[in-house]
């Protein structure tokens, strides 16, 4: 059959997937080529309609530029602490709310702690910019009637990294949480029992019967949030603005800023150099993922 | 029966609910901090940060909402209902259509290909996105109307993974049998997905509605972006602006953020189960 009469056959799934196709390309693969090739341009001609070409320049002169070699380490950094805080977090509350002996109550458990992942982020994270506000805060005010040295927050540039992180905790892990929850009903109770009763310390059945069950959610997890906390964004246009003296000036933001500097090359440089890290480690995961056997 | 075997000691069941119940609290408490705050003064605020009871409802926060940025708070409201409902509905037709059709016919010649650009965007840093999606926005001259912000806004928001894999999921599970057997009885393609597909999809397709009505009352970016004027701004986006102008109102931006933020509380609390099931499942098969 030639592709003229297999395309004019099923002309119809062709029609259902216009529109998706349509919004794919014009919302998606479209300006990703378009941002691609901006990052080969010079600025001041990006947006004209013969731009000139300078080769890689753009990325020479950002893996050049200290500031870029910083955002990109505190993203790095910063991502491996917050992947590791909310996929332990994530496991640690399902594991608690999954046990039995917690059972009363333990959807009201669920609801507090999925409840910040459906709430608008801009609001979320601006309370908790206002909880570490040092005159107004909550946090602060606690920390005070506790005895505690008080918490720097948004305002100190040691602690603004750690800041952030606890208010982006605070908002994805109950999604991480809900996907342990899910993988957890599918893991065998037998398994447990017969663990129980060859005298195996619940320390040791989690370890060694329930946690091997849950490499399918972590795996999951870990590649989610490895992707989240890349492209970290939301929180720090709301509490730091990259700030005090760019400690939280991570990648995305930074190209943010560079764009709305009319610096197109260089801003479509750093998101392309983005892009590609994350794709590479999802890719890496992936791969990671199918040729190791999870049973 | 073995389970019972083993009953865990009081002094452990204590302390498990002790620490899940301090967890719980510590994510609920910004709510009512927040709650709380947008009924009082700035300066009793300032003297007692941790009161959990406000002295007076000090409605006044909410009163000077009315106008925001030159615009009427109505607006912001409006707009975000239309453009959260109009890109929900868009995107429950449109994603639903595309993943049955690449479901169903995988091997169809460029369906391979548009899978793969699909996953590719959704890799791409989002906030990075939005901005060369301007560029398309202004090539299709989206953006010198109001009517052609909204469009932008709206078909930005028409496309999102998790509904995709919802859906794609959900359609793989069909057995073929049933849908083989509805062409052997003479049903048409268009029959085959509004007689057998539409009327068991029903649950998927109120899981996705719901998930998407959630995440597309949260987004800010685009409609930052793509807003020429005030006119076209949401909610988030008003609480953004409220919060990056000098000076502070703390009181109105507490208020303000419990409006944004109850709608969707009410729509999660009705339907829980569906969001939180749907949006792990949505994950699990990305």
């Amino acid at each position: 059959m030639g592709t003229a009469t297999l395309l004019w056959k099923h002309r119809i799934f062709y029609l259902f997937v216009v529109p998706f196709a349509a919004l794919t390309i014009v919302f998606g693969l479209w300006p990703i080529a378009m941002s691609v090739q901006v990052s080969f341009t010079d600025s001041f001609t990006a947006l004209r309609p013969n731009p000139t070409y300078i080769g890689f320049a753009n990325y020479l002169t950002i893996f050049a530029d200290p500031q870029f070699q910083w955002s990109m380490a505190i993203t790095l950094i910063y991502t491996v602490l917050s992947v590791a805080a909310n996929v332990s977090l994530a496991l640690l509350l399902a594991l608690v709310l999954h046990n039995p002996m917690v059972r009363r109550g333990s959807t009201l458990f669920k609801l507090c702690i999925f409840l910040p992942v459906v709430t608008p982020d801009v609001a979320g994270y601006i309370v908790w910019k206002w909880i570490y506000n040092q005159n107004f805060g909550a946090l602060n005010a606690l920390l005070d009637i506790l005895g505690l040295p008080a918490f720097g927050g948004i305002a100190d540039s040691a602690t603004a990294l750690w800041a952030i992180l606890l208010a982006e905790l605070w908002h994805h892990v109950g999604f991480y949480t809900v996907i342990f929850l899910t993988n957890l009903q599918i893991v065998d109770p037998e398994l447990e029992d017969a663990a129980r009763i060859d005298g195996a310390r619940p320390w040791q059945r989690i370890w060694y019967v329930v946690l091997p069950q849950l490499r399918p959610a972590i795996m999951i997890n870990t590649v989610y949030a490895l992707i989240q906390f890349l492209k970290t964004f939301t929180v720090i246009v709301v509490m730091t603005r990259g700030g005090p003296n760019f400690a939280t000036n991570m990648v995305s933001y930074y190209a943010y800023l560079k764009f709305d500097q009319a610096q197109y090359g260089e801003a479509t440089a750093m998101a392309t150099t983005l892009f590609v890290a994350v794709i590479g480690l999802a890719y890496l995961m992936y791969w990671l993922n199918a040729r190791t056997d999870w049973r | 029966m073995m389970r019972q075997l083993e009953r865990p000691k009081p002094p452990v069941v204590v302390l498990a609910y002790a620490f899940i119940g301090v967890i719980s609290l510590l994510f609920i408490y910004p709510y009512l901090w927040m709650f709380i705050s947008s009924f009082r003064e700035t300066e009793q605020i300032l003297t007692e940060p941790l009161r959990l009871l406000p002295e007076a409802l000090d409605i006044s926060a909410y009163a000077d909402l009315a106008r925001l940025g030159g615009v009427s708070f109505w607006t912001y409201a409006v707009n975000s209902l239309l453009i959260t409902g109009a890109s929900t509905a868009l995107t429950v037709m449109i994603t639903a259509l595309g993943a049955y059709a690449l479901v169903r016919k995988p091997k169809l010649p460029g369906f391979r290909w548009l899978r793969f650009g699909f996953l590719l965007t959704i890799m791409y840093p989002y906030m990075l996105l939005v901005i060369p999606v301007y560029l398309v926005v202004f090539e299709l001259s989206l953006h010198d109307t109001i009517l052609g912000n909204y469009t932008g806004i709206i078909l930005f928001l028409s496309l999102g993974p998790i509904q995709f894999f919802l859906f794609e999921q959900f359609f793989r599970s069909i057995p073929r049998e049933i849908i083989d057997a509805a062409i052997v009885d003479g049903a048409g393609e268009l029959q085959v997905l509004t007689r057998v597909v539409l009327p068991v999809s029903l649950p998927v397709v109120l899981t996705v509605t719901l998930v998407t009505f959630l995440l597309n009352w949260s987004q800010w970016f685009p409609v930052l972006v793509i807003s020429r004027r005030p006119d076209t701004y949401t909610l988030p986006v008003a609480l953004l602006n409220m919060n990056s102008e000098l000076g502070t109102d703390f009181q109105g931006i507490m208020a303000l953020a419990t409006i944004t933020t109850i709608p969707v509380l009410v729509v999660f609390l009705l339907t829980q189960r569906r969001v939180m099931s749907g949006m792990a499942a949505g994950a699990v098969k990305g």
